[in-house]
C-alpha cells in the first residue's frame, strides 16, 4: 500500500471533519516555503479550522507517530516549513478569523492563519499601528511570524514580533491547549512560556491564536534614499542621522542590488550619480524643524565625503516609490535562486564585520555574484549569493555550503548570530553550533522533549 | 520663453481627511501637506520642456499664507528657477485665483502657463479655464501629452470619449492630467540650492485683486457611512431580504 495513502487514510479515519488533501499540486505548494533546495514530498496536507481540530489532530499524530510540519504563508527563507520526508503539513489557511479588537488594551486577537497585512490594516482602521513590516507581509501569516520572531524594516524603532506578542495559545505535543500570558502587560508569576514558543520554528507546538499589541500611529515621516561612498561611511552616516532624528528604519543595499531591483521592476535609477552603496532611511518629520535638521545632517555628511547624493520624499506616494528600491530586492533575485545568509552582529561591530566578510567573499568566491542588503541599524545583514546560470543546483548548493562554513566561522569570531530573523530551519541547522554553545543546544533539546515527547513537531528543523 | 506654473498647498492625497466636528472645515492640524499632485505633474512637464531647450525659465507661483512657501521651495528644489507667493490669509475661490494669476501673467509675460487640471481639495477644476478666458488666450485642459512646435503646441486631451488631439496657439493655458508624466524625486543638494533661489512675495491687495465673496461654504460633512452587508444562505433568503427592504 502506498504509504502516502496510508497517512491520509489515518487522518480521514481518526479525524472526521478535518479537511485533508493529497492532491499533487497541493502537496507541492504546501510542502515548501520560499527556499528551493529541497523537493517537497509531504504525505498529506491537513487544513484544521479550529483550535479543537488542531488539538485532536496532534493527539492522533502523537499516537500514530506522524511527523507534523506547521505551514503558514510559506514565505520562510530557511526551509522551516519544508516537508520533504512524508510528513503531514498542517496548514493554517483555514484559521483566518480575527477574534477580537480591544481599543483599551490596544490589542487584536487573531487566529494563526491571519495574514500580517490584515493585522496592519485592522490596526490602521482603528487609528493604531502594527509595526512589524517586511517584504512578504502580504502573504506571511501571524503564526509563522511568531514561530520565527519575524523582524523586518521597523525593528529599529518598534522591535521584533516578540515585542508585540501579549498572549499566545499553543497546542503542545500532548494535544493540550495552553493559554499563555492572556494579554497581560504585567505577569510576574513564573516562567513566561510564551517566549519559548516565539522563534521555536514549530518544534515545540502549534501556535493557534495570538494576541498582539498595537502601537500608536506613526508621526508623519519622510524617506531619504542616499548614495554612499563606501562601507566605511555606513555607520558614520547612521550615527550622524540618529543623533538628531528619530529613525524608524535604516537599511542599506549595494549597487548590484539596485541593478536587480531596477531591472526586475522597470524602475529608473533614483538619481544620476552611481554609488557603490545606498541607504534608505525613514524618520519622523512632524514639522519643518525636522526637515531643517535633515538638511543640516546631509550637508555635514556630504562635506565629510560620506555621502555622494540623495533624494527625499515629498509626499506619501514618493515614500512608497522609494521603498520599492529596497523592498523589491528579495523578489528581484529570487529566480536565480540565491543562497541567503541572514547574519547579525552587534551594531557597533557592523563595519568590521562587513569589511572582513567582503574580503572573505572576494577570496573564496570571486566567481559568484553577491548581493548585499540589510537592516543595518539592527546589525542585520542579508548576504545573497546568486547561482550562476551555468552551474547546477547541486553544485551550487555544495559551494554554498563551503561559503557558509567560512562565513559562519567569521560570524562566530565576531560574536554574531547565523540567523538574525529568518530562523535556522533546515538550511542553517548544520551550523547551529556556530551560534549556540553545546550546553545551550542540550537545554533546547531537553525543552523540546518536555513539550513534544513523541518528537512529532517539525523533525529535522532547528535542532540537531 | 518663460513658463509659469501654478501650485497649490493641499492635504497630502494619502492622508485620510477628517471633517472637523463643528463642520467648519477639514482638520489640517498636524496633517501632512503636499503640493497638489496635478500641479506637481504640471511642474515636471515645465521642467522637461526647459531641459529639452524649449524654455529659458520656469516660475512657480502659489497663492496663500506663508506656509505655502514650503511648497514653493519644493518647486524650486525640483528645478524651478524662481518662485512668487501671492500672499493672502483669505481662502480663495477659483475666480480670485485666476484674477491674481492674470496679474502675474501681465508682469511676467510667459509663453505658456501650465496648471494642474484641478486641486484635490476643492476638486473645482475651474482656475485654468477662467484664467484662459480672462487672459483671452487658448486653453487645453486635461492634457496627457504636450508637444511644442514653435508658436503652437499639440496637446493630447483626456476626454470622456477617449483622447482628443488639438493644436493651440501660444501663449496658452494648459491644465494637465495624471498620465502626463511621473514627477521626479527631489535631490537633497537641490533643496540646498533652492534656498538661494529667489522667492518674491506680493500681497493680493498689491496686485489689485479683491477677494471674491460670491461663493461661501457653509458646512462640511463626511460622506455617509456605508452600511455593513449581510451574507445570505440561499436564493430564497436573498429574495426575502430584498422584499423586506422594498427593493423588489
Amino acid at each position: 500500500m502506498n504509504p502516502k495513502m496510508d497517512v491520509a487514510a489515518i487522518w480521514k479515519q481518526k479525524c472526521p471533519g478535518l479537511m485533508v488533501s493529497t492532491e499533487a499540486p497541493i502537496l507541492e505548494s504546501h510542502g515548501q516555503d520560499w527556499t528551493r533546495f529541497t523537493t517537497p514530498a509531504p504525505a498529506a496536507v491537513v487544513f484544521p479550522d479550529s483550535s479543537e481540530q488542531v488539538c485532536a489532530l496532534v493527539q492522533v499524530a502523537a499516537g500514530a507517530g506522524l511527523a507534523l510540519v506547521p505551514s503558514g504563508g510559506r514565505t520562510g527563507l530557511s526551509g522551516g516549513a519544508v516537508a520533504a520526508h512524508g510528513e503531514t503539513v498542517v496548514s493554517f489557511d483555514r484559521m483566518r478569523k480575527v477574534l477580537d479588537f480591544n481599543s483599551i488594551d490596544r490589542s487584536v486577537t487573531v487566529e494563526a492563519g491571519v495574514v500580517t497585512a490584515t493585522v496592519q490594516a485592522l490596526a490602521r482602521q482603528n487609528g493604531l499601528y502594527y509595526p512589524v513590516s517586511f517584504a512578504s507581509e502580504g502573504s506571511s501569516q501571524i503564526g509563522g511570524n511568531i514561530a520565527t520572531n519575524a523582524g523586518g524594516i521597523r525593528v529599529l524603532k518598534y522591535g521584533l514580533t516578540r515585542d508585540r506578542v501579549a498572549g499566545l495559545k499553543v497546542v503542545t505535543g500532548r494535544g493540550e491547549l495552553l493559554d499563555l500570558n492572556r494579554g497581560l502587560v504585567k505577569n510576574a508569576s513564573g516562567y513566561d512560556l510564551r517566549h519559548l514558543f516565539i522563534a521555536s520554528e514549530g518544534t515545540l507546538g502549534l501556535i493557534v491564536e495570538a494576541t498582539l499589541n498595537l502601537a500608536s500611529p506613526p508621526l508623519p515621516s519622510k524617506v531619504l534614499l542616499l548614495g554612499l561612498e563606501s562601507m566605511d561611511s555606513l555607520m558614520k552616516v547612521f550615527d550622524s542621522l540618529r543623533a538628531s532624528l528619530e529613525l524608524s528604519a535604516f537599511e542599506f543595499f549595494t549597487d548590484r542590488a539596485l541593478h536587480h531591483v531596477c531591472r526586475a521592476n522597470a524602475l529608473p535609477a533614483p538619481f544620476d550619480t552611481t554609488c557603490p552603496l545606498y541607504v534608505i532611511t525613514e524618520f519622523d518629520c512632524p514639522d519643518e524643524q525636522a526637515e531643517e535638521t535633515v538638511m543640516e545632517r546631509f550637508e555635514y555628511c556630504s562635506e565629510q565625503g560620506w555621502l555622494l547624493d540623495g533624494v527625499i520624499s515629498q509626499n506619501e506616494r514618493q515614500i512608497r516609490e522609494l521603498w520599492r528600491y529596497r523592498e523589491g530586492i528579495s523578489e528581484s533575485i529570487s529566480h536565480f535562486p540565491p543562497y541567503k545568509n541572514d547574519l547579525s552582529v552587534r551594531v557597533s561591530a557592523v563595519p568590521e564585520f562587513l569589511q572582513r566578510l567582503d574580503g572573505l567573499m572576494q577570496k573564496i568566491c570571486p566567481d559568484f555574484e553577491v548581493v548585499w542588503y540589510g537592516h543595518i541599524g539592527d546589525g542585520n545583514l542579508h548576504m545573497n549569493i546568486l547561482k550562476p546560470v551555468d552551474l547546477s543546483l547541486d553544485d551550487f548548493e555544495s559551494r554554498s555550503h563551503e561559503i557558509s562554513e567560512r562565513t559562519y566561522a567569521l560570524t562566530e569570531q565576531i560574536g554574531g548570530s547565523i540567523s538574525a530573523e529568518h530562523g535556522i530551519g533546515m538550511l542553517k541547522q548544520p551550523w547551529l553550533g556556530r551560534t549556540r554553545s553545546g550546553a545551550e543546544i542540550k537545554f533546547m533539546q531537553q525543552i523540546k522533549a518536555v513539550f513534544d515527547p513523541a518528537g512529532i513537531f517539525n523533525p529535522g528543523k532547528l535542532l540537531p | 520663453m518663460k513658463i509659469l506654473v501654478g501650485i497649490k498647498r493641499v492635504v497630502d492625497y494619502n492622508v485620510r481627511v477628517r471633517v472637523l466636528n463643528d463642520g467648519s472645515g477639514v482638520d489640517t492640524d498636524g496633517v501632512k501637506m503636499s503640493v497638489n499632485p496635478f500641479d506637481e505633474i504640471a511642474l515636471e512637464e515645465a521642467l522637461r520642456i526647459k531641459e529639452a531647450g524649449n524654455a529659458e525659465e520656469v516660475i512657480v507661483v502659489s497663492a496663500g499664507g506663508d506656509e505655502c512657501q514650503q511648497q514653493l521651495r519644493t518647486g524650486l528644489a525640483m528645478g524651478a528657477d524662481r518662485a512668487i507667493q501671492i500672499q493672502t490669509s483669505e481662502s480663495l475661490q477659483p475666480l480670485s485665483v485666476a484674477r491674481a494669476l492674470l496679474k502675474i501673467i501681465e508682469r511676467e509675460q510667459p509663453g505658456l502657463v501650465i496648471l494642474g487640471k484641478q486641486a484635490i481639495d476643492g476638486d473645482n477644476s475651474q482656475t485654468g479655464q477662467m484664467l484662459a478666458a480672462l487672459w483671452d488666450r487658448p486653453q487645453a485642459t486635461f492634457a496627457s501629452k504636450m508637444v511644442l512646435n514653435g508658436d503652437t503646441a499639440t496637446i493630447t486631451r483626456e476626454v470622456d470619449a477617449g483622447l482628443e488631439t488639438i493644436e493651440v496657439d501660444l501663449p496658452a493655458v494648459v491644465t494637465v492630467d495624471l498620465r502626463m508624466n511621473e514627477p521626479r524625486f527631489v535631490k537633497l543638494p537641490d533643496i540646498m540650492k533652492a534656498k538661494r533661489k529667489p522667492l518674491d512675495v506680493i500681497s493680493l491687495g498689491d496686485l489689485g485683486v479683491s477677494v471674491d465673496g460670491n461663493l461661501k461654504i457653509h458646512h462640511f460633512a463626511p460622506p455617509p457611512q456605508r452600511q455593513k452587508g449581510i451574507m445570505v444562505e440561499d436564493t430564497a433568503q436573498l429574495v426575502q431580504e430584498l422584499k423586506n427592504r422594498g427593493l423588489i
